[in-house]
Order: C-alpha cells, then structure tokens, then sequence
C-alpha cells in the first residue's frame, strides 16, 4: 500500500464506526507518518472531533512538531503527555494549554482522570482519544495492569461516546499484546505493506 | 409503608465518582469524617461539597479552624463551577472558628464541659439561622485538641451531630491523621461516633504516589468500599478505580 493510500484507508474506515467504537489500529513503523495523517487530519480535522492524544512514546512537543510538518491542523489536540516527566523535560509543557502532563506512563489511573478532564473540557460534539501506542506503554507496564486499564478506559469511554484508537506497531507487538487490544476493540484497521 | 433506607434522601455532594460510590451521595443529615494525612485533597473535596451545595440552592457553611476565610476563598476560584455570587448572596458562608471562641470568651487551652456545650449551642444557633443544609468543619482534629479527652471529644461530636441532623444538614468533619495511623482519626473516637468514614491517603506504587479515596462505612446506603484514584482538578475531585494489577505485582 502507498504511503498516500494508508492515509485514505484509515480514514475511510475510521468515517465506516459509530462514534462509541474502540479501534485497534496496527501500523508497520513505516506507516506512522501516514496514519497520523489519516486519523487526524483526514479523519478528525473534517469532522470537527476534538481529539485527545495519549503519547507515551514520544513528548507532545515532538509529536505536535511532526503534525506541523505534516499540515495537520492541532488547535482541536489536546495532549495527555506520559513521557515529557520521565525525560526530565516537563518545564515547558506545564505553560502550554493544550498539554497535561502525566509524571509517568505507570501512572495509568492519572492517564485516565487526564483523559476524563479534558473530555470534560471539550465542547465539541464528537471527541476521539487515541493512545499512542500500546507498545510503549507495555514498556512501562506489565500485561495485567495494562489490560486491566485499556478495559476500564474503553468502556468507560464507550459509555461517554467517545471513539478510541488503540495504536500498535507491528513490529514491536507480541501476541500477548495483540490478544489484550482485540479484547477491547470491536473493530481493526490494519495497514500491511500487502495490498489489503 | 415505612421509608428503608434505600429510600432515604439524598445528598448529592456533586463529586460524580463519590456519587457514584455512594449509589446517589450522602444519606441527607448523616455526620461524615473525612479523615486523611496532610496533601490528600480533603479541604478541596470538603470545599467542592458546598460549592455544589451552593449551587443547587442549598445554603453552606464551612467552620475554618486552620486557615482563615480569605486564604480558603483564594483556593476556591480555581474551580470552573464556582461562582463569586455564592458567597456575596450568603449562599456559601466561612466563619472562623477561633474567632467564634473568642467571642464565646473561651481562651483557655482546654475547654470545660459547660464550654463545649457553649460551643454546640453556637454552632448550631448559626446553623439554624443561616438554614444551612450542608455544614464542614476544617478540621475536627483541630477542635478535639481543645477537648483533650475522650469523653469531652464523644459529648461534643454526638451533640454535634445530633442537632445538626434534627435540622437536616448535612455534615462532614475533616480530620487529620498521621501517614502511618492505622485508625481513621487522632483521637480514636471521631470515627466512632460518625455515620460515615471516608478515607483520603497517599499511595505509594513503585515509586509513584497516588491519591486514593475509600468509603469505610456510611450508614444508611449501600456503597463501594473499594478504593479509586483521585485527582483534583479545576472541573473538581475526579475519580477512576484504582488498577488492581498494580497493587498485588508492586
């Protein structure tokens, strides 16, 4: 699949849930640019969705740069930053407004009650989380928590109506992994090098 | 048929997840610790009571023993659901408890029993003539230093309560416990005499520190006794379930 395609494929069927679905969304690390593109811009930006994102694997300022790159438009992001603490470099998150810091991404309990406030903050009708990524956080936690979490976080979201997207590198996932997100998600996108 | 208790009114202290907990929030007139160590969020949850008390029409007030009003107030905005116009409409009252034992011309450091009974009458005169339906005390302890002895502490409380209850308020004592007591209050009989015990603490996992909440008991409803993560925030005290996986794998 081109690079162009993965984008169009992930917002196409991102446009196909209802709005209370989770979503797992297994990428190659090839594609991740791409996915960006297809989850925030070609999907989110055009509905109006205030998107909530979860990064635990690199610091908002990173990820916000790579979406300036990339032409998204983030003034309707809000980030739940698990990472920038850890580094040691959380002093300039605490003065932006579009960022809440986690002190760590063991802390999951504080990543959910992030994730509830500015829920609780946005006005807008339609509100996606996504969680960036599984993987980084299974570096942090052990399988039990994090299944226990990704459980409570969905179906807590679930009951809100807001869409979750659940991402996963291919080539970092284990089948342990894989099992605990499909047990959450009722639906997965897949973007294989493979024509598909 | 007569009301059960399941039946009982309620009241909604406004905190979503403690409402939650308390399947619809505080039996109406119940007398409530809210007991913890020091930075566990118990003013702020305490304060967000009568803030949503306040907003819902209900007149609250809060007897400051360790700060004084001006300070509590400066706490209090920022919350997005406060509103100056609780306090200048008499809505949301703070007194200063030693300014109250001033008048009453109890300057000594331990209170007699005529004193405490002093004590109770005025508190309650207030109560009464500001008809207030939601009452918190900052904090209990601070009081029971004045009482020094168990029986002094038991008298006061039980009054307390019991006249609070008679004009349907609602009330919750702060009270301050050291990080490693294994009770729920300095003295040992607060918790005793309370409907309910709502327990606030710092958690230590692996290095991180977690605020968590527990309901011990509340007479009068069925409730959780599990324990939640808390965070405040300005949009007031939320509440998730503390992850089971990290408490038995630390």
């Amino acid at each position: 699949m081109t690079d162009e395609r993965v984008a169009q494929h992930v917002a196409n069927e991102l446009l196909e849930v209802p709005p209370s679905s989770a979503i797992s969304l297994q990428m190659s690390v090839d594609h991740y640019l791409e996915v960006l593109r297809g989850v925030l811009d070609m999907f989110a930006s055009k509905r109006q969705v205030d998107i909530i994102y979860v990064t635990s694997t690199i610091s908002f300022e990173s990820i916000k740069r790579v979406m300036e790159a990339l032409d998204i438009d983030t003034s309707r992001v809000y980030f739940v930053d698990c990472i920038s603490h850890l580094m040691m470099g959380a002093s300039s998150g605490e003065m932006d407004e579009q960022v809440t810091l986690v002190e760590s991404p063991t802390m999951l309990e504080n990543v959910m009650l992030k994730t509830e406030y500015l829920i609780r903050l946005s006005e807008a009708e339609e509100k996606l989380v996504v969680i960036d990524s599984i993987n980084s956080l299974a570096i942090h936690n052990n399988n039990w928590i994090l299944s226990e979490f990704l459980h409570i976080l969905v179906s807590g979201l679930r009951a809100r109506n807001v869409l979750t997207v659940i991402l996963s590198v291919e080539e970092h996932s284990t089948p342990e992994i894989a099992n605990m997100v499909n047990l959450v998600c009722d639906h997965g996108i897949r973007t294989d090098t493979k024509e598909g | 048929m007569a009301q059960t208790s399941a039946e009982r009114g309620r009241c909604v202290t406004g905190v979503e997840g403690l409402d939650t907990v308390l399947y619809g929030g505080i039996p109406r007139s119940n007398t409530v610790l809210l007991t913890g160590s020091c930075g566990t969020g118990k003013t702020s949850l305490a304060l967000e009571f009568l803030i949503h008390g306040a907003a819902k029409g209900e007149n609250s007030l809060f007897l400051s023993v360790t700060e004084d009003a001006e300070k509590m107030l400066a706490n209090i905005i920022p919350y997005n659901f406060f509103d100056d116009d609780f306090v200048k409409s008499g809505k949301l009252v703070f007194i200063d408890l030693p300014v109250m034992y001033e008048r009453l011309g109890m300057t000594k450091a331990e209170l007699t029993m005529e004193e405490i009974d002093l004590l109770v009458t005025a508190i309650v005169s207030l109560a009464k003539e500001l008809d207030t339906k939601r009452l918190v005390i900052d904090s209990i302890t601070s009081v029971c230093y004045k009482l020094k002895t168990s029986e002094k502490i038991r008298d006061f409380i039980l009054k307390l309560s019991k006249s609070l209850s008679a004009l349907d308020c609602t009330s919750i004592l702060v009270s301050e416990v050291s990080t490693q007591s294994s009770t729920y209050s300095t003295f040992g009989v607060e918790e005793a005499i309370s409907d309910g015990i709502v327990l606030m603490a710092n958690m230590e996992r692996r290095g991180d520190l977690l605020r968590t909440l527990q309901v011990i008991k509340m007479r009068g409803t069925m409730h959780s006794r599990a324990k939640y993560v808390l965070d405040l925030t300005p949009e007031g005290v939320l509440l998730v379930p503390l992850l089971k996986g990290g408490s038995t794998r630390a």
